[in-house]
């Protein structure tokens, strides 16, 4: 084994973590802030995948690669603020039993959606062109698109560092989840503060769907490929943690990309019975806020 | 005490409730049962197949072919006088599902025929329960051979090329592009059986054409994979002369589009199941003169009959019709064929009259063994070609050669012995 | 008002009369309903099992398929490698089923809440794909399928009074535990579990206890299901899988025992009717689950009248 193989495989997991890390910071924001566990995360990222397909599909491809990429998962926040109002609302207070139905009930509702609309057909979206190309490392060549994805995907972590420590919104929020009725007593509307928490985790599964269109083929069955996937992140990082879903990304990224070569029936395995072993040591995660999950008890 | 009581009361109309309940709910039973069975003048026939899920572009557009033919048989008049109607299930891709919708077919719609889903191991399920209830069978687009073989029962028809044709004749088209010379290999399929028996019977089959051939390395991701990157490296470090891909639809797209990325294409030539919706979704991308196979791919089929198909196909639908969609309409025509003959919609009298006969197809003729009632159907092998196609909008096949069943064929002794012994 | 045995909504009349028509079925409906009737009953004793954490002990569980799939691979396999009869193997299969229930609820039980669900979740994936990558011992995702039941008990009508016949015992014995001592107290540990620990129960043996029960009848439900359809896969492991006797508790009523009875009726007939009337049969699944959920948290039974215990 030499430099040159060793270093694909630390980019081929690394192109696997980064977009496991978009989707569940997603999940575990929602969580965070919300308290809600959302079942039909998958369905999002599918959701923005084929949205990219079908802005692609307007013109040249070539021209539409970057604002695709934005408008996608801005179209599935509209819907994801949408959904909020009318359904999650009523849930925050539930017990997970029924948040986790809801949430099950509404992905097999959008997964027959995407099916009416979209229909069966695998898509597929193409490169662009200027990421098309390759990078060489000791003779052996690496997509440049991978790089990007693995690039997107730090900016999404540095957007969302800046955007919960550093802005106004971040601290409503941070503060909503310490304390929702004094933070309302205050005048601040934790409403429309909840939507837009829930419009951007949805914005985020999306993104993570439109970055992969180009690496994927595109059609049903993506949500559920993704949904458990996008869990054991969260879950081993901690969920309601940003920085979890990363070490969590990261830590199953490297499993999937160099696990399944060296031991390929037991990989996969090794995935749950880490999350198992999570669960039951620390059971708020990683690096997620332990209280948190103590607070959970009766 | 005064809530005690009021408690015993409801207690006592919740159960009157419960038992009309009860009973309202078996005669609503009773009357959908009625209500969904035959009518008079018409014989019903029917498909579970997968409707949603990854693979349901497979099960639509082969329910496409097999409306297609059954609308043609009514405009005629119908068989034997009678109109013909399907029902429609989706099995979800899970083989309890499918047993379930088989089981309502047969014993609430009284189906006639059964044609078969996407999945081998919906299929390996279903062919069990037809044979139990002598519902004839017809296996177009799963091709697991153990079909033929290990799970054979009488009552089943398998009219597409199976596990063991198929890649025999894909190898038939490799021994003859390289002669002689020996050459390296590189594998990829999906980790079930499917998988892995193609790629044992394309290696067995190159030695047995006399090709030297030496499996430099062999790789099984799961079915449905999204994330192929790990396993390309592998594949491109290798420097094989040929990568033979097992991994089919919306898998076979992913692959390609990572493997792309990583100059698989440039260093080997990639052997794929590259048929009409991989080559429209790719739009172009495909590298020419990669090997490409199809069990029915329209637009290298000889014959009026497919063509005709095809314009038909593609004025209803607005699309290209895919292999299952051809393949679904061979289905129906075998079985319409067999109840010509037999004179009659019953199980037993069909498989009498088209077990080791001929029947004419869209696709040409095709005879039904009698060992194993595997049809004598054709793979076709070419290479992808440069340009789109202006006309059918995706890149289609050069060099193209239909390889006949009856060379790729598992001998009958040698489908016999696998049999169960009835 | 002093704690009612769990397990309401059971009146004696109703009992009665559906057991009439249970016994009954054979001779009067027609075949192919008395198969949907089989499919009901087992789903009734898989989400009745279900309940048993569910509903009663307050434990939500995401991870029940793990059991009804190893309870339908304990069959199956005996029958591909010939380790031993089908009269053997079946009655293993709850055991067999328990035992890891037992081992695999000693480490779930660790975690409360939404962490339990998530860890019996996992553990649920952790099992489906080692039924998937074992391919040598369990064939893989092609699943088992062949004559592994006694062709006797083909027999459509043979078949539903065994399957009813065991389904009937198990929900008695269900029943039964749902009215004793342990049942009281696991329904003292759903209501308050601080304060039950603190009047001296020995709280997490009861859990662990009802996690293994649970888990025992899941696995009989599992090797029902072989009866009925010859076969095992992996996908009997899943957590979609997992989430089915959930679902139908919920619809039904997770509060009371004939809830989930109700609720697999429901079930099993509105899925067999959606698929065959409509395309779109998830949507249709999806939006009446949606509405049970926001609309009648207490299940079809508070529509029929019943009580709520809580």
């Amino acid at each position: 084994m030499n430099f040159a193989s060793v270093a694909i495989e630390v980019l081929s997991a690394l192109t696997a973590a980064a977009n496991l890390f978009i989707i569940a910071a997603g999940l575990s924001l929602v969580f965070g802030a919300l308290r809600i566990i959302n079942l039909a995360h998958g369905s999002f990222y599918m959701i923005g995948a084929l949205l990219m397909a079908s802005l692609f599909a307007l013109g040249r491809p070539e021209i539409l690669f970057w604002p695709a990429l934005v408008l996608a998962p801005l179209l599935m926040a509209g819907f994801g603020a949408i959904l909020e109002r009318l359904l999650f609302r009523r849930i925050y207070h539930a017990e997970h039993l029924v948040q986790l139905l809801l949430s099950y009930a509404l992905s097999l509702m959008l997964a027959d959606l995407a099916l009416r609309i979209w229909g069966a057909d695998t898509r597929s979206v193409p490169t662009p062109a200027a990421l098309a190309g390759v990078l060489v490392v000791g003779g052996a060549s690496f997509p440049l698109y991978n790089l990007f994805v693995i690039t997107l995907s730090l900016a999404v972590g540095l957007g969302l560092w800046v955007l919960l420590r550093h802005t106004r919104f971040g601290w409503e929020i941070r503060a909503a989840v310490e304390d929702a009725e004094g933070l309302s007593l205050c005048g601040r509307n934790v409403p429309a503060l909840f939507t837009a928490v829930f419009a951007l985790g949805a914005f985020l599964a999306a993104l993570g769907g439109a970055a992969v269109a180009p690496l994927q083929a595109i059609g049903p069955g993506m949500d559920s490929a993704i949904l458990v996937s996008a869990f054991i992140v969260a879950v081993i990082g901690g969920l309601g943690s940003i920085a979890g879903a990363a070490l969590g990304a990261a830590i199953i990224g490297f499993f999937q990309a160099v696990g399944t070569l060296w031991l390929p029936t037991w990989a996969p395995a090794f995935i749950f019975l880490a999350m198992i072993m999570v669960l039951v040591i620390r059971p708020s995660g990683l690096l997620g806020a332990a209280q948190r999950a103590w607070a959970e008890e009766d | 005490m005064a809530r005690n009581s009021k408690a015993e009361r409801r207690e006592g109309r919740a159960g009157r409730i419960r038992s009309l309940f009860g009973a309202a709910g078996l005669a609503t039973t009773l009357v959908l049962a009625g209500s969904l069975s035959a009518r008079a003048g018409e014989v019903t026939v029917g498909q579970s197949t997968s409707l949603s899920g990854s693979i349901a572009q497979l099960g639509i557009t082969g329910q496409r072919g097999i409306t297609m033919a059954l609308d043609k048989i009514n405009a005629e008049g119908g068989l034997l006088g009678q109109k013909v109607r399907l029902v429609v299930a989706d099995d979800g891709m899970t083989p309890a599902n499918g047993t379930t919708n088989v089981r309502q077919m047969i014993l609430s719609d009284h189906i006639k025929a059964l044609f078969g889903p996407v999945s081998s191991a919906v299929g390996a399920a279903e062919e069990t329960l037809a044979a139990q209830y002598r519902i004839p069978y017809f296996l177009f687009t799963s091709n697991d051979v153990r079909m033929t073989t290990q799970v054979f029962t009488p009552y089943a028809f398998q009219v597409v090329p199976n596990t063991v044709m198929e890649p025999r004749a894909v190898a038939r088209y490799l021994a003859e592009l390289v002669g002689k010379k020996p050459i390296t290999l590189a594998i990829i399929t999906p980790n079930y059986s499917f998988g892995r028996d193609s790629a044992d019977s394309f290696v067995a089959a190159l030695r047995a054409y006399g090709v030297d051939v030496k499996v430099l390395t062999q790789q099984f991701p799961k079915l449905g994979e999204t994330d192929y990157t790990p396993y390309i490296p592998p594949l491109v470090a290798a420097h094989a002369d040929y990568v033979f891909v097992g991994q089919y639809g919306g898998d076979l797209i992913t692959f390609t589009k990572q493997a792309l990325g990583f100059g698989l294409f440039k260093v080997s030539t990639v052997v794929g199941q590259y048929g009409r919706q991989v080559l429209t979704a790719l739009a172009g991308q495909v590298p020419a003169g990669t090997i490409a196979f199809d069990r029915a791919p329209y637009w290298a089929m000889e014959g009026e009959g497919v063509k005709r198909f095809t314009e038909a196909y593609h004025t209803r639908y607005h699309e290209w019709p895919s292999a299952w969609a051809i393949l679904g309409y061979t289905a129906v025509e075998t079985w319409a064929a067999g109840v010509k003959k037999a004179g009659d919609f019953d199980g037993d009298k069909l498989v009498a009259a088209l077990s080791g006969t001929t029947v004419e197809t869209i696709r040409g003729p095709i005879t039904l063994r009698a060992c194993d009632h595997q049809g004598n159907v054709a793979e076709y092998v070419g290479r992808v070609s440069r340009e789109v196609d202006p006309r059918y909008g995706q890149q289609i096949y050069t060099d193209v050669k239909a390889i006949p069943g009856e060379e790729t064929m598992l001998t009958c002794e040698e489908a016999q012995k696998l049999q169960p012994r009835h | 008002m002093t704690q009612r045995a769990y397990g309401g909504g059971i009146s004696m009349v109703g009992v009665g009369i559906a057991a009439l028509l249970l016994v009954a079925a054979p001779w009067v409906v027609p075949t192919s309903w008395l198969l949907v009737l089989e499919n009901v009953l087992v789903l009734a004793l898989f989400a009745t099992a279900t309940n048993l954490l569910v509903g009663w002990t307050g434990l939500v569980s995401f991870g029940q398929a793990a059991f009804y799939g190893i309870g339908a691979y304990t069959v199956a396999l005996a029958w591909l490698h010939g380790i031993a009869p089908f009269s053997l193997a079946f009655v293993a299969a709850p055991l067999i089923a328990g035992l890891i229930a037992l081992f695999t609820g000693a480490i779930a039980l660790r975690a409360r809440k939404l962490y339990f669900a998530l860890l019996t979740l996992a553990f649920s994936e952790l099992f489906y794909v080692l039924a998937e990558q074992l391919y040598d011992i369990t064939n893989g995702a092609n699943g088992i399928f062949g004559a592994m039941v006694p062709a006797l008990l083909i027999s459509p009508r043979i078949g539903f009074y065994f399957t009813l016949a065991v389904v009937m015992v198990a929900l008695l014995l269900l029943y039964r535990i749902g009215h004793s001592p342990f049942g009281l107290a696991l329904q003292a540990i759903r209501e308050r579990r601080v304060r039950a620990e603190a009047l001296g129960l020995a709280v997490s043996h009861h859990e662990l206890a009802a996690f293994t029960l649970s888990g025992a009848f899941c696995g009989l439900a599992g090797a029902l299901y072989v009866v009925h359809d010859q076969t095992a896969y992996p996908e009997l492991l899943n957590w979609v899988k997992s989430g089915e006797p959930v679902i139908v508790a919920v619809i039904g009523g997770i509060s009371s025992f004939a809830g989930p009875l109700w609720g697999a009726l429901f079930y099993q007939i509105a899925h067999d009717a959606l698929v065959a009337l409509t395309r779109d049969w998830q949507m249709a699944l999806g939006a009446l689950l949606l509405l049970v959920v926001l609309f009648r948290p207490g299940g079809l039974v508070s529509l029929l009248g019943g009580r709520e215990e809580r």
